[in-house]
Parts: structure tokens; C-alpha cells; sequence
């Protein structure tokens, strides 16, 4: 007998009241991301800078090899503290994080706003931390893929290729500042893109917010201090605070001489502002008082 | 044995109070929650589901209690909302599944389950088109696969049959007929189309503005309000129909004569006779009627 004809029938298995929510939603997020094929295209392109950087590694072991093509260039091929901040802070990744903020995250949560979604969710056992959680790792996944994952690759190939310990004998909190600075920063834009999906139920507007507020914020700092000619102005500017901030994790000078701490703070400061704002827009009914 | 027990809950949106002191008992089978828009039945699921907190009062859902335990309620209830909810990009075998994995079924068994439901529900073909393709009554199908994907012991729907045209609605209807003949699956249906409750329930809670205006049984309540008669009458009417306007009844008068008079419980329909009498009428036609839940609704709400 077919099942439609069959009527109505139980399912003869309990419910798991331990299980870990936010796994699901991130697993489906990841998955919807990875299903269109621009983001497929836009993701292997950002890790371009990568590949560059992964040539770099090994081309520094071979300095001899490519002597003629370097033309004193090698400088730059010094794998050290350096070399990891450079990568991480003006290489173009937080462009590329942008980039791929935009694609993947700027519908997370409009998306369900628009779409009505979040009573579903929350007619499910599910705390807003679940739900929010879930959408967090699911941009976390992909910027981590940017940030760490080739972080540590840059260690891992340096000690193959040069057969010694000596990056970890020399920088021995290295990969712990790789660690720190990856999770801070792929945090921190996770946070960032979620807070601004969940201001609009258009992932269009978002994604045009999530650009305005970075731009103009640099724009910002660029006025601010092309006029003043302050360095502190660089508070205003979310590419500079990481920039500072990417500087403070690798042991390296930063670009301007603006106390470390401040960026932090500053940071800190709009993550606390995100999370206040997601817990109060995240809710299974809206509530107009 | 009771499904849903409220005393007393109380809620409002600013100076806007939803709820007003409502306290109802829902028994087992298929309960319809019908009031006028505004009444406060969306407001009053959206407390069962622990979606909103009450000011005032308790209540439990299937014994768990709707401040404390939401979680426990959720595990329980399977929710149709009224709008159009969706997640773009996602097939329906998806969309079903992952509901009945954020349930809490294993992810194998919710893929499974979902097929299932869809087969049920009548979308068995249609499984694995987009959403963003599906039609209004597809996507009324769609939430109700996703609220009953992980077996609820209870069905929130709240109106069902909005934006569906009248073959989609019978369908919808037909679906959620048989899911309540099933004796250990209940279900709330909120409303305000009074043919589908009819159709579908055996008990009623009227609300309106935000306090419960009728509840019971649908057979008991047509009897306990009033009681309707059909008359016709020779004579002057006026005066007559003045006195029982007076003793509290409703009457109607309809183009062809006939009078229906809506009787209160607490009166006699011999009553009736003796004030025609002193009127001075002839009554040449006197039957009681069956009252439509359209009469029922209209009394106690007080609405024509």
C-alpha cells in the first residue's frame, strides 16, 4: 500500500534531548553556501593568497634555485613573525573575508527573517544561543579556512621543506598566535555579519551594509586623519584596529604607534554590541511594544 | 484527561492587552480556537509554545508547565504558523529533515521520517523541487509536514486554510480530519474561517478580545447558549417580538416571515407561548433548530 494512502503514522523512535543543535544549523549552512557556484568560484579565488604564500614558504628554502628571478626580492622571503602578519593583515585576505562574509553570511539571518523561518526554528527545543551559535559557525567555517588552515599549513610546510625545527625553536608561540589571531578574527567578522544580516530582512541590504560600515569606516579614519593628522584616529577604522591587532598577535611593530589594547577594546566593544543586538532580534515571535 | 490547562493567563503588547484572564481546559481529540481577528488566538499559541512569556498566570501542555518548560512543550507540539515560512534553497526532503533533526531525530531517521510525512501530506512527488517554486497550497502542505515530522503528541495549526483556494482547503482539511481521528494525536486548530472548525472539531474555545467568551464540547455549547426556534406568526409582531427582546433573546426576521428566535438557557420556550399570547398572535409554526457554529459565533461574540 502506498504510504499517502496509509494515513497517518507514528514514529516509533525517541527524541535525543542531548543533542547539539547548532551542529545542524551550521552543517546546513555550510551546505547551502557550498551549493551555489559563484561562492564555490569566490572561495577557491580568496584562497589565492594562500597558494602565493605557500609558494613564498617553499621558494625560501630554494633562494638559490630562483636567485635570478628574486632580484633581492628574497628579503621578503624571510619566514618569520613578519612573514604570518603580512599574510593575515595586507595581503588582501580581509578583503577576501569580506568577500566571502558577504556571500555566505549576509542572508543567515535575514534570510530567515524575510522567509518567516525563525518560528520554526523556535518551535523546536532550541535555545537562541543554539540557533545563533550554528549560524556563527557556519561563517567561522569558511573564515577559518582563510585564516587558519593556511596559517598553520605555512608552519607545517616550512618545517618539511626546511627538515628542521627551527621557525618553532625560534618563534615558539607562533602557532598559538596563528590560533589566536585566526579564531579572534574570524570571531569578530562572524559576529559582525551576523549583527548586520539581522538588522534587515533583505540579504542585499545587508550585504550593502556590511560593505558600507567597513569602507566607511576606513574612509573615516582617512579624513580624520589626513586632517588632524592623529594616529588614534585609526580607532575608527575596523581594517586598521586588525591590522593592529593582527601586528600585536605576531610580535611584530605595528603600522602606527597606537597602544594595541585600544584596538582590542574597541573590537571587544562591537562584538558586545552584536551579541546585544542578535539577543534581542532573534526571537520565535516578534513582539511591537 | 487534559491536553492544555490555562488559569488565568494574562498578556499585553504595551497598553495593548491580548490576553485578558484567560482560563480554558482542552480536552483530547480536535479543539478549534475561534475569534475575531484581534482576539488574541495567535498571542494565546504562541504562549503555549513558551514564544512569549505571560504577565500573569499558569498553564500546562501535556503536563509540562509553559513558564518552566518550553523545551519539554516543543518536544511535544508540532507547529503550522500562519505565514508563509521557508528556507530558500532547500528542497522539501531537506527543508522536513532538518526540522526533525533540530527535533532531535537522529539525521538518518529524520531524512527518512520526512520522505514519509511528505507522502502524507501529498508533496511525495513534489520532494525535491525548490521551495522558492512551490505554490501557496504546496507551502501550507509543507508546514504542516515540518510540524508533524517528529511525531508531536500535539498539532498547533494556526489557520490552516489562509490564502488556499477552495480545492487546496478541502485538501488541507481532509488531511488534518484524519490526523485527528487518530486517538493518541491531538490537535488546536486557530481560526476565524468558522466552516473549517466545524468541519474539523469536536470542542471550541471562542476567545474574544483576548478573554474566552465559550468553551466545551461543539454539540454541548449549541445547546448550553441558546437554544434557536424557527416561528411564524399571525398578527401584529411588534409588541411581541418587543417583550422577548426584553427577556433577552435575539430575534431574526427573515424575508419569507419567518422569525428564529435565539432563546437564552436559563428560558423556557413556553415562555414564547405566553408572550404571544398576550400579545395576541397566532403561532402557526413553531420548531426548534439546529444552530450553525455561524449562530453560536455571532451570539456569543456579538457580532451579526
Amino acid at each position: 500500500m502506498a504510504i499517502a494512502e496509509r494515513g497517518y503514522t507514528h514514529w516509533p523512535g525517541t527524541l535525543d534531548p542531548a543533542r547539539r543543535p547548532w551542529r545542524t544549523i551550521a552543517r546546513q549552512g555550510i551546505r547551502l553556501a557550498w551549493r551555489r557556484k559563484f561562492f564555490k568560484f569566490v572561495l577557491s579565488f580568496s584562497l589565492l593568497p594562500a597558494l602565493v604564500f605557500t609558494a613564498g614558504v617553499y621558494i625560501s628554502e630554494r633562494l638559490g634555485d630562483f636567485k635570478n628571478m628574486l632580484k633581492g626580492a628574497d628579503r621578503f622571503l624571510q619566514i618569520n613573525p613578519d612573514y604570518f602578519k603580512a599574510y593575515y593583515a595586507s595581503s588582501g585576505v580581509p578583503f577576501m573575508m569580506l568577500v566571502i562574509m558577504v556571500l555566505a553570511g549576509a542572508g543567515l539571518i535575514a534570510d530567515d527573517l524575510r522567509h518567516n523561518a525563525l518560528p520554526l526554528y523556535f518551535s523546536r527545543p532550541l535555545r537562541k544561543r543554539d540557533y545563533a551559535g550554528g549560524k556563527f559557525a557556519t561563517l567561522a567555517f569558511f573564515l577559518l579556512a582563510l585564516t587558519l588552515v593556511p596559517g598553520l599549513l605555512f608552519i607545517l610546510l616550512k618545517i618539511i621543506f626546511s627538515g628542521s625545527l627551527k621557525l618553532l625553536t625560534d618563534f615558539p608561540w607562533l602557532p598559538f598566535s596563528v590560533v589566536g589571531w585566526s579564531v579572534v578574527v574570524s570571531s569578530f567578522f562572524s559576529l559582525y555579519t551576523l549583527f548586520l544580516s539581522s538588522l534587515s530582512r533583505s540579504r542585499r541590504y545587508a550585504s550593502i551594509l556590511m560593505l558600507a560600515v567597513y569602507f566607511l569606516s576606513d574612509v573615516f579614519f582617512a579624513i580624520f586623519m589626513g586632517i588632524f593628522h592623529e594616529p588614534a584616529f585609526l580607532l575608527l577604522s575596523i581594517q586598521m584596529n586588525l591590522r593592529q591587532l593582527a601586528a600585536a598577535f605576531m610580535g611584530a611593530k605595528p603600522q602606527f604607534d597606537v597602544p594595541w589594547f585600544y584596538s582590542v577594546l574597541v573590537l571587544a566593544a562591537g562584538a558586545g554590541l552584536a551579541i546585544f543586538v542578535l539577543h534581542k532580534k532573534i526571537r520565535g515571535a516578534e513582539v511591537i511594544r | 484527561m487534559m491536553n492544555i490547562e490555562l488559569q488565568d493567563v494574562r498578556f499585553s503588547y504595551g497598553p495593548v492587552r491580548a490576553l485578558d484572564g484567560v482560563t480554558l481546559e482542552i480536552g483530547e481529540g480536535a479543539c478549534g480556537l475561534l475569534g475575531p481577528n484581534g482576539a488574541g488566538k495567535s498571542t494565546l499559541l504562541k504562549i503555549l509554545l513558551g514564544f512569549l512569556v505571560p504577565s500573569a498566570g499558569e498553564g500546562l501542555v501535556l503536563g509540562h508547565d509553559i513558564r518552566k518548560d518550553s523545551f519539554g512543550i516543543r518536544r511535544v507540539v508540532g507547529y503550522m504558523p500562519e505565514d508563509d515560512c521557508f528556507i530558500p534553497g532547500l528542497d522539501a526532503v531537506s527543508f522536513t529533515a532538518y526540522f526533525g533533526e533540530l527535533s532531535g531525530m537522529p539525521r538518518a531517521e529524520a531524512m527518512k521520517r520526512a520522505h514519509d510525512v511528505l507522502y502524507y501530506v501529498g508533496l511525495g512527488e513534489a520532494r525535491y523541487r525548490l521551495l522558492e517554486t512551490y505554490s501557496a497550497g504546496m507551502k501550507q502542505r509543507l508546514k504542516l509536514a515540518q510540524a508533524l515530522v517528529h511525531d508531536p503528541k500535539i498539532l498547533f495549526l494556526d489557520e490552516p486554510t489562509s490564502n488556499l483556494d477552495p480545492q487546496g482547503r478541502t485538501e488541507i482539511l481532509e488531511l488534518i480530519a484524519d490526523i485527528s481521528s487518530k486517538k493518541d494525536l491531538h490537535v488546536l486548530i486557530s481560526s476565524h474561517i468558522l466552516t473549517d472548525i466545524e468541519q474539523t472539531c469536536t470542542s471550541l474555545v471562542i476567545l474574544n478580545k483576548g478573554k474566552v467568551a465559550a468553551q466545551g464540547e461543539l454539540a454541548a455549547l449549541r445547546e448550553v447558549q441558546f437554544s434557536l426556534y424557527e416561528m411564524k406568526v399571525k398578527g401584529e409582531t411588534k409588541s411581541f417580538l418587543d417583550a422577548l427582546r426584553a427577556a433577552g433573546c435575539r430575534v431574526e426576521e427573515t424575508v419569507d416571515q419567518l422569525l428564529k428566535i435565539y432563546l437564552p438557557a436559563s428560558m423556557d420556550r413556553r415562555e414564547v407561548f405566553h408572550r404571544a399570547e398576550k400579545a395576541g398572535l397566532q403561532i402557526r409554526h413553531f420548531v426548534k433548530s439546529r444552530t450553525s457554529l455561524e449562530d453560536l459565533f455571532a451570539r456569543t461574540v456579538g457580532v451579526d
